[in-house]
């Protein structure tokens, strides 16, 4: 379970502190972020990139993994539900396990909510991107489950929406289970006289 | 509708609930009820012979109470399936001495008065929530009369009036003296837009709704004047705005306020609108011979029980709340589940129709790869610590955890049913539970490590994935600003919170502790929920006994929709902060100094024997 | 019908009565500053 770390038990972690143009930068000082995660614990490298979820960016973790021999990725970006499903992909495309990445969201929780605070702003920044660390030097390669997909849909509601998806999905070849609480399909359309814009029949 | 009645890749199931959901994205297994509707859809050709000797009238839902059906009837001329109902609560049949007329007509013998709800299960990869909505009801806004004056209707009762197919075959009539009216007044946003009664949103639909009913009238009868009463007219799609001026160029007058009374003749039943045009900046008294409330969509009045089935989210207006606003609008959180029509937002026609090819296609996205990752986010058991005390087996909101108490083995996972909250590793006596990817030491090396300098000036958040954390990235979209001394430590579930974690941080020097997590009704994990609030109650008690305050340890729900609140109670928080002292932390990490010796964090104790399940009816 | 209870608003810390059931764990926000640390006052139940 555990990942072999670089083959001789050493922790390498790569940090990469994103500036997201001005969304991050104009309110935390990234460069003094970038030097200060340079002397966390087994950082073997920091990065300070303009934009790390663009193609430029994810292709420089890339190179950095593998000319680092990186094993944990810290990445000081925006929140982990933005953008957490691109860097593991990042990781996974340089051979790394996804989940031995760790993001810090130093720009929803963070810039965009200290604007005009910037030195608090920035030590809030550091002590983010320290946890991060932290954790990220304790993460373990994980194996995701593969699941099957059952061929077949339900649509819950037969008003409008539910009908065209159903039809839709019908369409594309799955089998669809439409179910609907009232004795009939139509929703409130089919109480509808005419509608707007084409002012035809609702039925 | 006709065209789902004959695909063959439709099986429609109507007059149908959904009773229950398990499994996850690719396999869930619904238990659907097929209520009673005592006539054999299949056998049904809707002849209507049952009806005509049907002794029973009642009002008719379909019209809105604007005509009666019998107890047996058709929902509508083009009602797919194309079938009756027979309403049991209403039919004399139970008893075939009183009536069983129908029973007696019935060519097909197709009814039966026997019929019982069924309970089918099927097997679905994914799932599209489009439940619809529920009309505002205006009765509680006194002075437009609704209750009272019966030529104040409504605009769904408008459209019944209006419709070829409805109870006056599309004669407009007022309702007092079925004469035609000569002048129709339109009300806009009744129960929209509105912060202290009604809704504050904007229903998004009812101006257009407006400008079309103005030209139906004007089309068939040009003679009819027409005032539309409104705050702001919204014509911003496709085509509006050139229908908005049509109706303008016909003779519909619009005039900007909202009647703040409206009086009836005693005689005439015409009724007089007193109204401030803003536009003018006078207070004038228009008469109508009918007056139509332009009423707002809510959300459906029983949306809450396939919000707990699916555990999916809503935002702060009820309707439901979608995984990204702008880059997932028809997903919901729970994967392999989407969103189309007024389930997730009013909207008309046309944006149902689109938002339900978007969600089709999302859903055929997922499904025509035929496999998918989930995430190894799942608890697995350490057999060497688990003492087999059965804990762990009546936490878990999904009964993926199996353990013989009796015969001391070790409790087991099924890892395809654990969805990852990690209650039961908070909750397990012995530590005998690992989260993957939310380990123990993970979460104390973040606590450690944000607590190793200035720890008096920080508060230490804990914030669910799904909730918490997720209002705190919506008050970031938003700007919503507070102080910057929190710092969030993410976990899936409030319910992973250990007990340990909060001591730990206060043995650390932390001033205050923050557990945050999702509503009761939003849970993203059935009810792990109540484990953090339990667990929360039990702690206050803890410090309390040890001489801390237990105030300063915060709780707090915060909903995905509740930037503002994680704002609020983000300088809440910062607030309690400043009032402790520095002799207290002191104090505090001496009487907590055991916590953080690592030998004690394992050591093994007695389960407190009044360990119970939390309240079930959530699961329910 | 259900019974109240006396409970504590740990943020500030203003006291009110609530429905209270035994055993059953509730949402439950302070009626003064809508913090949802809200916490029982044993023993004094009403």
């Amino acid at each position: 379970m555990a990942e072999v770390d670089g083959g001789n038990g050493t922790l390498r972690v790569g940090v990469f502190v994103c500036q997201c143009g001005l969304n991050i930068a104009g309110t935390v000082d990234c460069d003094s972020v970038a030097r200060f995660s340079e002397d966390l614990e087994d950082v073997v490298v920091v990065y300070n990139n303009k934009y790390t979820c663009s193609e430029p960016g994810q292709l420089e973790i890339r190179k950095a993994i593998e000319e680092n021999n990186l094993n944990r990725v810290v990445i000081a970006s925006c929140s982990p539900r933005m953008h957490e499903p691109t860097f593991r992909a990042a990781l996974e495309a340089a051979g790394l396990n996804p989940y031995l990445l760790e993001m810090a969201n130093l720009r929803e929780h963070c810039s965009w909510v200290h604007i005009g605070e910037k030195d608090e702003a920035t030590e809030k920044a550091k002590d983010l991107v320290k946890m991060a660390v932290a954790r990220a030097r304790s993460l373990e390669a994980q194996e995701e489950m593969i699941v099957p997909i059952t061929q077949k849909a339900m649509v819950v509601g037969g008003g409008v929406a539910g009908i065209q998806a159903a039809l839709d999905l019908a369409d594309a070849g799955y089998k669809v289970y439409l179910i609907e609480k009232e004795p009939s399909i139509g929703g409130i359309m089919a109480q509808i006289d005419k509608t707007y814009p084409t002012m035809d029949c609702s039925i | 509708m006709a065209d789902v009645g004959r695909h063959p890749n439709v099986e429609l199931h109507a007059y149908s609930e959904v009773d229950a959901v398990t499994g996850y994205v690719g396999n869930f297994s619904v238990t659907v009820r097929k209520k009673a509707r005592y006539v054999d859809v299949k056998e049904c050709t809707a002849c209507g012979d049952c009806e005509d000797v049907c002794p029973i009238t009642a009002p008719n839902e379909f019209e809105i109470g604007l005509s009666t059906r019998k107890a047996i009837y058709q929902p509508f001329p083009q009602a797919v399936p194309s079938a009756y109902v027979l309403n049991i609560e209403e039919c004399l049949g139970n008893n075939p001495i009183a009536c069983g007329k129908c029973l007696e007509v019935c060519d097909k013998k197709c009814i039966d008065y026997d019929d019982k709800d069924e309970l089918i299960n099927i097997e679905v990869g994914t799932i599209l929530v489009c439940i619809g909505m529920d009309v505002y009801d205006p009765t509680a806004l006194d002075e437009f009369g609704y209750t009272q004056y019966e030529n104040v209707i409504t605009s769904m009762e408008f459209e019944r009036l209006i419709n070829s197919g409805g109870p006056t075959k599309g004669h407009l009539i007022r309702l007092t003296d079925r004469e035609q009216p000569k002048t129709v007044a339109f009300i806009q946003c009744v129960g929209s837009r509105d912060e202290n009664r009604g809704n504050p949103y904007c229903s998004n639909f009812c101006c257009m709704n407006t400008v079309k009913d103005c030209l139906l009238i004007k089309d068939h009868y040009p003679d009819v004047d027409i005032k539309v009463f409104y705050m702001d007219i919204r014509a911003f799609g496709k085509g509006f705005e050139d229908l908005f001026q049509r109706s303008k160029d016909a003779g519909t007058i619009y005039v900007r306020g909202i009647p703040g009374e409206i009086e009836e003749d005693p005689v005439t039943k015409s009724l007089k609108l007193y109204v401030e045009n803003t536009t003018e900046g006078t207070v004038e008294c228009h008469k109508a011979d009918m007056v139509v409330l332009s009423i707002g969509a809510i959300p459906r009045r029983d949306s809450s029980s396939i919000q707990q089935l699916l555990t999916l989210q809503r935002s702060q207006d009820g309707f439901f709340l979608e995984a990204h606003p702008k880059l997932k609008p028809v997903d919901a959180a729970t994967q392999g589940v989407f969103f189309a029509g007024c389930a997730e937002s009013p909207k008309d026609i046309k944006d149902s129709v689109t938002q339900a090819g978007a969600a089709a296609a999302r859903a055929n996205r997922l499904m025509m790869q035929g496999k998918v990752k989930v995430e190894a986010i799942t608890s697995t058991i350490i057999p060497d610590l688990c003492k087999a005390c059965g804990i762990c087996v009546k936490v878990c909101p999904y009964h993926a955890i199996s353990c013989d108490t009796k015969a001391k083995t070790p409790a087991t996972v099924v890892e395809a049913a654990c969805a990852g909250c990690g209650a039961c590793s908070a909750e397990c006596p012995f530590g005998a539970i690992s989260m993957k990817h939310f380990t123990d030491p993970q979460i104390e090396a973040q606590i450690d490590a944000m607590l190793e300098v200035d720890a008096k000036d920080k508060v230490l958040a804990f914030a669910c994935n799904w909730c918490s954390y997720s209002g705190g990235d919506l008050a970031g979209t938003n700007r919503f600003q507070y102080p910057p001394n929190t710092r969030l430590i993410r976990t899936m579930c409030s319910g992973r919170v250990d007990k340990k974690f909060v001591l730990r941080a206060f043995a650390r020097g932390a001033p205050i502790v923050l557990v945050s997590g999702c509503h009761f009704a939003d849970c993203h994990y059935i009810n792990a929920v109540h484990w953090t609030q339990r667990r929360i109650e039990k702690l206050w008690d803890e410090l309390e006994k040890k001489g801390i305050r237990p105030e300063r340890l915060q709780l707090e729900w915060i909903s995905a929709a509740e930037g503002q609140k994680f704002a609020t109670v983000m300088r809440a928080v910062e607030e309690l902060r400043q009032q402790v002292t520095q002799e207290e932390i002191e104090h505090t990490k001496k009487v907590l100094a055991d916590v953080l010796e690592p030998s004690k964090l394992r050591a093994p104790k007695q389960p407190a024997a009044s360990e119970e399940a939390p309240a079930q009816e959530a699961a329910a | 019908m259900a019974e109240e209870a006396k409970f504590k608003c740990l943020r500030c810390m203003s006291e009110f009565c609530l429905p209270y059931t035994p055993g059953v764990t509730e949402e439950r926000t302070c009626p003064n500053c809508s913090s949802n640390s809200v916490r029982r006052i044993k023993g004094d139940k009403k």
